[in-house]
């Protein structure tokens, strides 16, 4: 690959960072829990910083980082597993070949649904789901969400810590709700979501500039629901309301739904 | 798989079962799940519970009642093992509990 202007990288960067959702997802199972998975997703984006200004941006910046991320978990983990002599279940014992040239996204699973659901799952509160959602999934940092939500740091990240803690020690599983159970679930899914969305959207008009980011997030997240949940009625519901409300109200769409 | 321990709340106020047998919708969620229960007990009720508090000097005082005093008393356990938490739910949601439950993941110690 070709040298990469340095400008040029961080901007493929700052694209990639929009991936960050679906990098994280795909490293959980293999790095077995979530504190260690996001550990090696921020390395993923170090070494990227590293190593595309000399050696170019690869094809697939995405699956580059998830590649990365998720060999680093690996690692780790494989190293970590030697000393305890154990494998925990949420850990595919399989390590699968990983090549330094990757190209296209195929074979990584996109887990991004099962990470959303353990994020808003009900027996975490539901300022925590909320704080979760934009850390993992949208890969905010701790001092961002507590600018968004006018707590101090610590506070925002005392209660990301203690909601990490009780995935783990309470078991709460990573996967996607089924039958039953879906319906209330994605209720909760969509709840967040638009408490994300309302948040930046209520903003004091240009006193804070990083709430108005919120409402961004929020039609990101409304927008990631509807390409993983394409049939879902309400999520296509969700997704509609956020961008009618988030309209400017020159566009087309307000004007039309206003003159009708 | 993950143990936990269901708290099972009832109000304080209200009649306590009589007699020693296992009322039968007790009996039906034990025999629904009999696969997951690592045990259980009944507990009498509160007002015969006693206290032993250790003050600031590590001098243990008796007292009569149980450590909280609430509406919400509880009344007694299961143990469970089960997957995971939606799984732990799934079987806690059907315990014929008068107020509700709680479910607490029991801490491996060795």
């Amino acid at each position: 690959m070709p040298e990469a202007a340095r400008a040029d990288v961080a901007l493929a960067l700052e694209q990639a960072h929009l991936e960050w959702g679906f990098v994280l997802a795909a490293t959980v199972r293999v790095a077995g829990d979530i504190d260690s998975a996001e550990e090696a997703v921020q390395d993923a984006y170090a070494s990227a910083l590293a190593t595309w200004p000399a050696r170019g941006i690869p094809a697939n910046p995405a699956a580059w980082l998830t590649v990365t991320a998720r060999r680093r978990a690996l690692d780790v983990h494989r190293r970590e597993a030697t000393a305890r002599r154990a494998l925990p279940k949420l850990v595919d014992p399989e390590p699968e070949p990983i090549d330094e040239q990757v190209e296209a996204m195929e074979g990584i699973p996109d887990e991004r649904l099962r990470l959303i659901f353990t994020c808003c799952h009900p027996a975490l509160a539901p300022e925590a789901q909320v704080a979760l959602t934009l850390r993992l999934v949208c890969g905010l940092s701790t001092p961002e969400i507590a600018r968004a939500f006018l707590v101090q740091e610590a506070t925002m990240a005392a209660r990301i810590t203690r909601a990490k803690r009780k995935i783990q020690v309470a078991n709460i599983p990573y996967r996607v709700p089924e039958g039953d159970e879906l319906p209330a679930r994605l209720e909760q899914v969509l709840a967040v979501v638009q408490l994300v969305f309302t948040t930046g959207h209520s903003a004091p008009s240009g006193a804070d500039l990083t709430r108005v980011d919120l409402a961004e997030r929020g039609v990101e997240l409304a927008r990631m629901l509807r390409a993983l949940l394409p049939s879902d009625p309400d999520v296509a519901g969700l997704l509609a309301l956020v961008l009618l409300t988030d309209a400017p109200a020159s566009s087309p769409v307000v004007t039309r739904c206003a003159r009708s | 798989m993950s143990k936990y321990l269901i708290l099972i709340f009832q109000d304080e106020a209200a009649a306590q079962p009589s007699g020693d047998s296992v009322s039968a919708n007790y009996r039906a969620f034990m025999e629904k799940h009999a696969g997951a229960l690592r045990g259980g007990v009944a507990l009498e009720n509160p007002a015969t519970a006693t206290s032993i508090r250790r003050d600031e000097s590590g001098e243990s005082i008796v007292t009569d009642g149980p450590f909280a005093e609430s509406k919400e008393a509880l009344g007694g356990t299961f143990l469970i093992e089960a997957a995971d938490l939606d799984e732990a739910l799934a079987i806690a949601r059907e315990v014929p509990a008068g107020i509700g439950v709680e479910v607490r993941p029991v801490r491996v110690v060795s």
